[in-house]
């Protein structure tokens, strides 16, 4: 599958159709880079305790509510006005499903701008920053990669990134354990350590948004669900 | 929306730069290999056994070695686009080719274990058992009531009028549209609007009791709301009869038929599960054609 | 925009040709039809005008003294007696009380106003009622062929010459008196044909001419339809029915002259049937109409629309089903119209039957298929080439005759048509 490209969705005896189909993958990536973007930014705002990046972050979530929107609408016309069939349905069905995810990314990333908001107003010395930097790169590249792998319609890289989901998780629970020992620490860390917790949180969620897009890639490209599979099953519709 | 279609163009041409630098291959040529057919054509409780057909009009081959189980109760819908074939092999069924003199059929095709073409076989007795609906509504220029009863009529199945009167009832029944004519068996057939003539078919080919009822784009002359009707009664007749549909609407197909074939220049290219080749079909070619890609 | 605008110049300037094209093309098509029907019209005016007089007779109301004495005649009721009275005497008696400027010298010139048959209409009453005998009767009689055509044309001199100066003042003193009236001409209806043209009738020509289309009606049609459907339906498509297809619709265009020669060799050479019977005119015409029949037949079948074959075919009728089901009765109003036209055609038609010798001159009207007849054309034809100037009345009537009966069967070709038509 890896082999049929890009323009698997711009053959179509109507050029109409084709060029709503790019359009929605084209809007559709459009919006995974904004919040791509915002998520990118919560973070630095967060690291850099530059409450007006955050501010900044926070009101951009109106936009990708605004395109969410539009895209939605789009994929409906299509579903109205096209009836398709395989491999467009596929795209269509994912593309609705994806922007949900990629909404609930864009939200995550206003809540780490408020709490980075927060953080800064309270001023103290950062705790459990290396770990939130650690997972937030771990988690934009997944997030990345989700989206790389729906413009390549390339089920292999999709796959790869729900099994970095796994490590994600791992690594969450690694910060956890370490926030909870600054907690244990020193009383007055812990409303702190409690806001930092929910960054981490958030960024956890993100890779799992992150994962749900891979899934719906491997869908589209495949033509089989792989939510709720055991990697392994998956690996195997991915390779045959 | 507003905001979607102005940038349609940028956005178009960016699309168009993202995607270039990916590796440069083209799309896999999709193949047919003869007498091969993707997905499962056999079935286990076949109805229809057909091996190996194929059909030629004088030098031309109109079917190219195909083999097929069509399943008992089951409703297969046959796609494909035009001059695949797909009429040819649904009039091989009930030897509605007979009459053409040019045409010839090879391989097994059988019913329940019966050779269709056994030289031996009555073909009368045939098409009693595997009834046949057209493209167009083609009811005779006569009376409801004689339109139903023709067939049990001339098949001797009915003794007595009154038996007779039974099967045009249950036939109209059957067919939905007992309460639409109750009222005017006696008028002329031709005076029904497009969708009732073609039900008043179904009905008239369903009166003979057959096993399995052919299908010829049965709803290609009817508005949206014949349409409806007569999709709705192919469902409710698959509980009794085995039904064979070919039709050009692949909406119709994947709404009514349990497993459709797709058939691509004579060839059997893939049976499936209908609800399979609609969302994920396993040939290229299946896929090309469903999603509108032909040409 | 300038080149949209000298465009639609363009067209404009096209549109006008066009135009006068097409109005040319139609006023071709108008005068064409204006021919048509003013040769229609004139044909119809010259054979009314001429045919019209023929349904008209001219008879003399005399009364008549039926003197035993006069008449050499005693005995009405004597076979023997009868024949050998004297009948002209009591009329020319009769007539020239009538004219008193007649002398007897002037008794030849009397008895030329009446008709040569009057005195047999005369014998004929008087041996039905033999108690006439000795009493005075009044009674019409039919007037001299003479004097019907000079009566009826009235003025016209080219009708008069056969009649002396004195006959004609006669006569028009007689139409004074109302002694010489016109009336209907029921003997025309009545009578076969005859050598005097007051006593011809075209009722053994109608009689032959039914006979004749009996027979061919009855052989011809279902002939023709048997071998339509069997071409159309059954027959494989090979070299040989080609060749039957071919030659069926050569038939069609082959002189009429040269069925009659096949009937003459075949019907009556070969077979030995007799001449100038309607059996041997019918058999004539059947091979004449059956190509016409079969075409038009074969064409009927063909506008059965296969849906409707297909329909059959689908539920199990087997071949024969569907052809007597179907096929047939949707065809049968093509298959009828074209008959009536075939048959129309064989009314029509005198060739072919002059060469079986129909054209013989018949007095006595036919009664059944092996009686010598013959056909209202054939009648017209014989008519046409006589000498005679009522003879010539005679014809035209007789034409007119015939175009009733084609008019009519055409009328009932297009009644069918309609009536039966169904739509699909």
């Amino acid at each position: 599958m890896t082999d049929q490209k890009d323009d698997v969705y711009g053959d179509h005896i109507s050029h109409k159709f084709n060029s709503e189909l790019n359009e929605l993958k084209t809007e559709f990536l459009k919006m995974g880079g904004m919040v791509e973007a915002q998520v990118e930014q919560a973070v630095k705002s967060l690291i850099d305790s530059d409450a007006e990046l955050a501010e900044k972050t926070r009101l951009k979530d109106k936009e990708v509510d605004k395109l969410e929107k539009a895209l939605d609408e789009e994929a409906t016309l299509i579903i109205a006005r096209r009836q398709p069939t395989a491999r467009d349905l596929r795209l269509v069905i994912s593309v609705i499903k994806m922007v949900a995810d990629l909404e609930r990314v864009g939200d995550e990333a206003k809540k780490i701008a408020k709490l980075a908001l927060k953080l800064s107003e309270e001023g103290q010395a950062p705790r459990g920053y290396v770990e939130v930097r650690h997972i937030s790169e771990h988690v934009l590249h997944m997030l990345h990669d989700s989206l790389d792998a729906f413009a390549r319609l390339d089920s292999v890289q999709a796959l790869q990134i729900m099994k970095e989901d796994k490590r994600v998780d791992e690594e969450y629970q690694a910060a956890a354990r370490t926030l909870l020992t600054f907690m244990m620490e020193d009383n007055r860390n812990i409303s702190r350590c409690m806001s930092v917790m929910g960054v981490l949180r958030a960024l956890e969620r993100v890779g799992d948004h992150a994962c749900n897009i891979a899934e719906n890639v491997i869908f589209m490209v495949e033509g089989e669900d792989v939510r709720h599979t055991p990697v392994e099953e998956a690996e195997k519709i991915v390779g045959g | 929306m507003n905001t979607m279609n102005a940038t349609v163009t940028s956005e178009a041409d960016m699309s168009e730069t993202e995607n270039t630098p990916l590796p440069e291959t083209k799309p896999a040529e999709a193949t047919i290999e003869e007498g091969v057919t993707v997905g499962q054509p056999f079935a286990d409780d076949a109805k229809f056994q057909l091996r190996n057909v194929e059909v030629l009009y004088g030098e031309n081959r109109a079917i190219k070695n195909i083999s097929l189980d069509i399943a008992r109760n089951e409703v297969i819908a046959f796609i494909g686009p035009s001059g695949c074939g797909k009429s040819t092999f649904l009039r091989c069924l009930n030897r509605m080719n007979d009459s053409i003199d040019i045409c010839s059929v090879k391989g097994s095709l059988q019913l329940e274990g019966q050779d269709l073409y056994d030289p031996k076989r009555d073909v009368v007795e045939l098409r009693a058992r595997v009834g046949m609906v057209f493209q167009k509504p083609n009811p005779f220029p006569k009376s409801i009531y004689e339109n139903v009863a023709y067939g049990p009529r001339i098949h001797g199945l009915a003794n007595r009028k009154s038996d007779l009167d039974d099967i045009v009832e249950n036939s109209l029944r059957k067919a939905g549209l007992w309460e639409e004519v109750k009222d005017r068996l006696d008028a002329t057939a031709t005076g029904m609007s497009g969708g009732q003539q073609q039900r008043l078919c179904i009905a008239r080919a369903i009166a003979v009791s057959p096993e399995v009822v052919l299908m010829d784009e049965p709803c290609s002359a009817l508005d949206p709301i014949a349409t409806a009707k007569v999709e709705e009664l192919i469902a409710e007749l698959s509980e009794s009869y085995t039904i064979v549909i070919v039709t050009h609407s692949m909406q119709q197909a994947a709404r009514v038929s349990h497993r459709t074939a797709y058939f691509h220049l004579g060839h059997l290219v893939e049976v499936n599960d209908t609800n399979k080749v609609f969302t994920s079909p396993e040939h290229e070619l299946t896929e090309s054609y469903i999603t509108g890609r032909f040409g | 925009m300038t080149d949209q605008t000298s465009q639609a110049e363009l067209v404009r300037q096209s549109l006008k040709r066009r135009y006068r094209k097409e109005r040319r093309f139609r006023a071709y098509g108008v005068i064409a039809i204006a021919i048509a029907l003013s040769a229609l019209v004139i044909l119809f005016a010259d054979i009314i005008g001429k045919g019209s007089a023929g349904f008209m007779k001219t008879t003399l109301n005399l009364e008549v003294e039926l003197d035993g004495e006069m008449m050499y005649l005693d005995d009405a009721t004597d076979e023997r007696q009868i024949k050998m009275a004297d009948f002209v005497e009591p009329l020319i008696q009769a007539l020239m009380k009538e004219l008193p400027s007649a002398s007897e010298s002037d008794r030849s010139a009397v008895r030329d106003l009446i008709n040569p048959y009057a005195s047999v209409t005369l014998r004929d009453a008087l041996k039905e009622n033999p108690d006439w005998l000795n009493t005075s009767r009044s009674m019409t009689f039919l007037a001299h062929t003479d004097v019907d055509v000079f009566v009826k044309h009235a003025g016209d001199s080219a009708y008069s010459i056969k009649l002396t100066e004195q006959q004609r003042d006669w006569v028009n003193q007689l139409v004074e008196k109302g002694v010489v009236e016109t009336s209907f001409n029921d003997t025309f209806f009545k009578n076969g044909d005859s050598r005097d043209p007051s006593k011809a009738g075209i009722l053994g020509a109608m009689i032959g001419s039914l006979l004749t289309m009996v027979v061919t009606l009855a052989l011809s049609f279902p002939i023709g339809v048997a071998a339509a459907i069997y071409l159309e339906e059954f027959a494989p498509q090979n070299k040989l029915t080609d060749f039957i297809e071919v030659n069926i619709n050569n038939l069609a265009a082959v002189p009429s002259i040269i069925f009659g020669l096949l009937g003459l060799a075949v019907f009556i050479n070969l077979f030995g049937m007799p001449r100038s019977v309607p059996v041997v005119g019918g058999l004539v015409l059947t091979l004449m109409t059956l190509p016409t029949i079969i075409i038009s037949s074969r064409a009927a079948i063909k506008s059965v629309p296969p849906s409707i074959r297909e329909a059959a075919e689908g539920i199990g009728a087997s071949k024969m089903q569907v052809v007597l089901h179907h096929v047939l009765p949707l065809a049968m109003p093509g298959m009828l119209t074209g008959s009536i036209i075939g048959m129309a055609q064989a009314l029509g038609e005198t060739a072919p039957l002059l060469l079986i010798g129909m054209v013989a001159f018949i007095v006595d009207v036919p009664n059944g298929f092996f009686d010598s007849a013959t056909v209202l054309p054939v009648q017209v034809f014989l008519w046409a080439g006589s000498p005679e100037l009522a003879f010539i009345e005679r014809a035209s009537a007789a034409i007119m005759v015939l175009l009733t009966f084609l008019i009519g069967m055409n009328a009932l070709a297009i009644w069918l048509r309609k009536r039966l038509e169904r739509r699909w």
